[in-house]
């Protein structure tokens, strides 16, 4: 280390600012300690790669005040932390993109993802940091929202300059030292260094921002797509033993003449019978709950129900949502009837022949019943709080949880969060 | 029909196959090159641990090629085994009914490939389609995976057992792992790698090198994984053991005293083999889940930090990391040392720990524990000369500070 030259790293500068955002976010200092720091003259301000280097100019660290160096250490930890390198080269393959301008749009919507809430409350918003409201776009969103949501154009023309390295946007510079060079993260190091952070922000959700306390929960349990998982779950009872393909000795094996005087068991199927409890306080919207009833109904034809053994109980307040799209498929309605989730049940159960699985559509804010009915459920919760594990400091508060008998899908919340 | 030659067509169909077979040297005509493969290097240590494995992979990602591999570099004769397609009583056995059933019973006779693999006496079951096998299908593998029989047959030590399933969004119809079923593999992912693929269809394939167990480390690999396992679930308790809850988790893998046995096998195997933290990473993570196995390699990574006790007794030769979270862990850890047990001479090896990190690295990373160095001061102790050379770190902390209220009237102003 050089210091006091004329155009050197002020070092000590830096390192101030670190300290700084450290004070500022105590729950980010394990990653802004773990950043390497590399002077380099090909950033125009700080930049990060994927192996946790930070890149920095020297001439940027001369004009810029400390308090806004700190703000911009968050950011670009910020970076590598929701692994917005590789989100990006998710989205680029999924979506076909290629070339450094649709990069550059990526590293744009990852900024923005950050900024959002990354300042204030003791940290400075660094001079030229991009925020959605600049762009006409609204806040609180994730990098993927915001990247199908803006194009480049006149507009954007002055953030062209904008470079946060290949840690940002999945492009690899030519300054970079690469996967090879000294100093670098293994992914196991990097994984271990963002579960601390997470740990940490878990452990002390007060100290941490909206936005990050969402990234803790979710960072290594990305919420799945709802679609597949009740296509799963509505599956999987529907075809587990009792209800569908099994063995039975009603048939005779395929395999008895080989085995004379022995009794094999043979495979046979029987379409499931599908009830779906539709139960709502109006609270839901209707493109949700449609879109799920579909679902539902279409799973269950899939695994050999046929229209017939699908059957729906609405509630009043679904009325609008259920009449229009069971005339529309053909599905047998099965009058309606209180809001209590539990004569939906009471009711389902009451069919000649007893349905093989009952698929409940609810939002939760209702009373469940008290025995685990005799046939397998599936509940598809349509989810209203997002941070309903943080309200712990209400000792009044009892979260209304779906029963553990049944086998529990949260719908709407489809999470791309990493 | 005008009439040929009898030979004639026989010659030119021959030609033609010949030339096709031509055609399919030239593209079996492949070369290899040497590449890490982490996920094969798990594979194949899980294997070597006599664990049951289990891939997860979409359909058509090169599983069974891994397989093929793997059975050549360990020399065992591969055995596979569609489960989907077979009958409960293919893994549990045949009912074979004799001349007198009610005097001597009906013996339940082992299908061929079952019997073949006893004689042979080694070599690599690989169970594919295991998750759109039926459930009863499911509860007799249970069987295999567990006890090793098949019907009355005994499957002997020398037999290893993969099998592979296709992820719950890409099955078509399928079933899905019940947790006791789940809980006795080790889940792997299996991911296929764009550039490998690329270069393995332009001709040139990689070739993993595997990892080999070095005799000399046997007692000290084990030593590690008692110390590294039980170290965290003396602390954590509750990791012990947690049924999969949430949709999320289903069919993978979870921790109990089973699979975290199964974790100190592969802890061991990994050190003795002295395999990649990336490797142990995928092996633990496959046994006892993502949020449970990353809190076990965090508390290894703190084993491998220089104990505090060791850097007091020396600070003039101390070696610490070079990364900055480590480096404050462990200066950290100092600090915790000496406020447990004060005494002078402790207080001042840590001024000259700190000094020598200043030295030899960032400044800011040393003054948290500066700060509470200097409040662990008692009575009559003198700051040690070496102080000095902390100036600059002190310095750094004033003009963060400074910072720090400039920001926070700016940030006030605004709102």
């Amino acid at each position: 280390m050089t210091r006091g030259e004329p155009g050197a790293l002020d070092l000590d500068k830096l390192f101030a600012a670190r300290l700084q955002a450290a004070r500022a976010r105590p729950y980010l200092a394990t990653a802004l300690f773990a950043l390497h720091t590399v002077e380099s003259r090909w950033v125009p301000t700080m930049a990060v790669d994927r192996h946790w280097r930070c890149y920095v100019s020297p001439g940027f660290v001369d004009r810029t005040p400390v308090e806004e160096l700190a703000g911009v250490w968050v950011h670009e930890v910020s970076h590598l932390l929701r692994d917005h390198h590789g989100r990006s080269d998710r989205f680029a393959r999924e979506h076909g993109l290629t070339g450094p301008a649709e990069r550059l749009r990526m590293n744009i919507a990852a900024d923005c993802e950050i900024n959002d809430d990354a300042f204030g409350d003791g940290l400075v918003r660094p001079a030229g940091a991009v925020e959605p409201e600049a762009l006409g776009l609204p806040e609180g969103e994730l990098m993927e929202e915001y990247l199908s949501r803006f194009r480049l154009g006149p507009h954007t023309q002055h953030l062209a300059w904008l470079d946060c390295g290949s840690g940002a946007d999945g492009l690899e510079r030519g300054w970079e030292l690469g996967p090879d060079g000294a100093h670098g993260l293994s992914a196991q190091e990097r994984d271990a260094v963002r579960f601390r952070v997470a740990q940490g922000i878990t452990g002390r959700p007060g100290d941490a921002s909206k936005g990050w306390q969402r990234w803790a929960e979710e960072v290594f349990h990305p919420p799945q797509p709802w679609r597949q998982l009740l296509g799963a779950a509505v599956r999987s009872a529907a075809s587990g033993p009792g209800a569908g393909e099994d063995y039975t000795y009603g048939r005779p094996s395929r395999r008895s003449v080989a085995v004379p005087g022995a009794v094999l068991p043979s495979l046979r199927r029987r379409p499931p019978r599908v009830a779906v409890v539709v139960d709502t306080s109006g609270s839901v919207s209707d493109t949700e709950l449609g879109s799920a009833l579909l679902e539902v109904t279409a799973i269950s034809r899939a695994v050999g129900g046929r229209r017939d053994l699908v059957t729906v109980l609405s509630c009043d307040a679904a009325t609008r949502v259920v009449h229009p799209l069971c005339r529309a498929e053909g599905i047998p309605l099965a009058g309606g009837g209180g809001t209590d989730l539990r004569s939906g049940f009471a009711r389902a159960l009451r069919a000649h022949p007893r349905p093989d699985v009952v698929v409940a559509l609810t939002d939760g804010q209702t009373p469940w019943p008290s025995a685990p009915p005799p046939c397998r459920t599936v509940v598809g919760l349509f989810d209203r709080s997002v941070t309903r594990s943080w309200d712990e400091e209400d000792p009044d508060y009892v979260p209304e949880a779906p029963p553990a008998w049944a086998r529990v899908v949260t719908i709407g919340r489809t999470g791309a969060a990493r | 029909m005008p009439k040929r030659t009898p030979d004639a067509p026989a010659r030119a169909l021959r030609t033609q196959l010949d030339v096709a077979g031509e055609l399919m040297a030239l593209l079996r005509d492949t070369t290899t090159e040497p590449r890490p493969d982490t996920q094969l290097e798990a594979l194949t240590l899980a294997v070597a641990a006599d664990l049951p494995v289990l891939l997860w992979g979409e359909p058509g990602i090169g599983k069974s090629a891994a397989l093929t591999q793997l059975a050549e570099s360990l020399d065992l004769p591969l055995t596979t085994v569609i489960a989907s397609v077979h009958e409960p009583s293919d893994f549990s056995g045949l009912p074979v009914v004799g001349d007198d059933p009610a005097g001597q019973g009906v013996p339940m006779a082992p299908p061929d490939w079952a019997v073949r693999l006893v004689r042979a006496g080694r070599g690599l079951l690989f169970l594919d389609e295991l998750s759109t096998a039926p459930p009863a299908v499911q509860a007799a593998l249970l069987r295999l995976v567990l006890e090793r029989r098949i019907g009355a047959l005994q499957l002997p030590p020398g037999v290893r057992i993969v099998a592979a399933a296709n992820p719950r969004s890409s099955a078509a119809d399928g079933w899905e792992l019940s947790p006791p079923l789940a809980n006795r593999f080790v889940h792997l992912q299996w991911v296929h790698d764009h550039e490998v693929v690329v270069r393995g269809l332009g001709g040139t394939w990689p070739r993993a090198t595997l990892p080999r167990l070095a005799p000399e480390r046997l007692a000290q690999a084990v030593a590690l994984a008692r110390r590294a396992v039980c170290g965290l679930l003396a602390a954590r308790p509750a990791l012990v053991h947690r049924m999969p809850s949430g949709e999320t988790r289903r069919g993978g893998a979870w921790p109990s005293p089973r699979s975290w046995e199964t974790t100190l096998r592969l802890i061991a195997f990994a050190t003795a083999a002295e395999a990649s933290r990336d490797v142990l990473s995928l092996l633990v993570r496959g046994a006892v889940g993502d949020g449970p196995g990353l809190e076990l390699l965090a508390s290894m990574d703190r084993m491998d930090l220089p104990d505090p006790e060791t850097l007091l007794a020396d600070p003039a030769v101390a070696e610490l990391p070079e990364r900055g979270d480590l480096r404050q862990a462990v200066l950290d850890g100092v600090v915790a040392a000496v406020r447990e047990r004060p005494d002078r001479s402790r207080w001042d090896a840590a001024w000259a720990l700190l000094v020598r990190a200043v030295e030899t690295g960032a400044p800011d990373l040393v003054v948290v524990p500066a700060t509470t160095l200097a409040t662990l001061r008692q009575g009559d102790w003198d700051v040690p000369p070496s102080i000095e050379a902390l100036a600059g770190a002190v310095s750094i902390s004033r003009r963060a500070e400074q910072a720090a209220a400039r920001a926070a009237v700016a940030t006030k102003a605004r709102r």
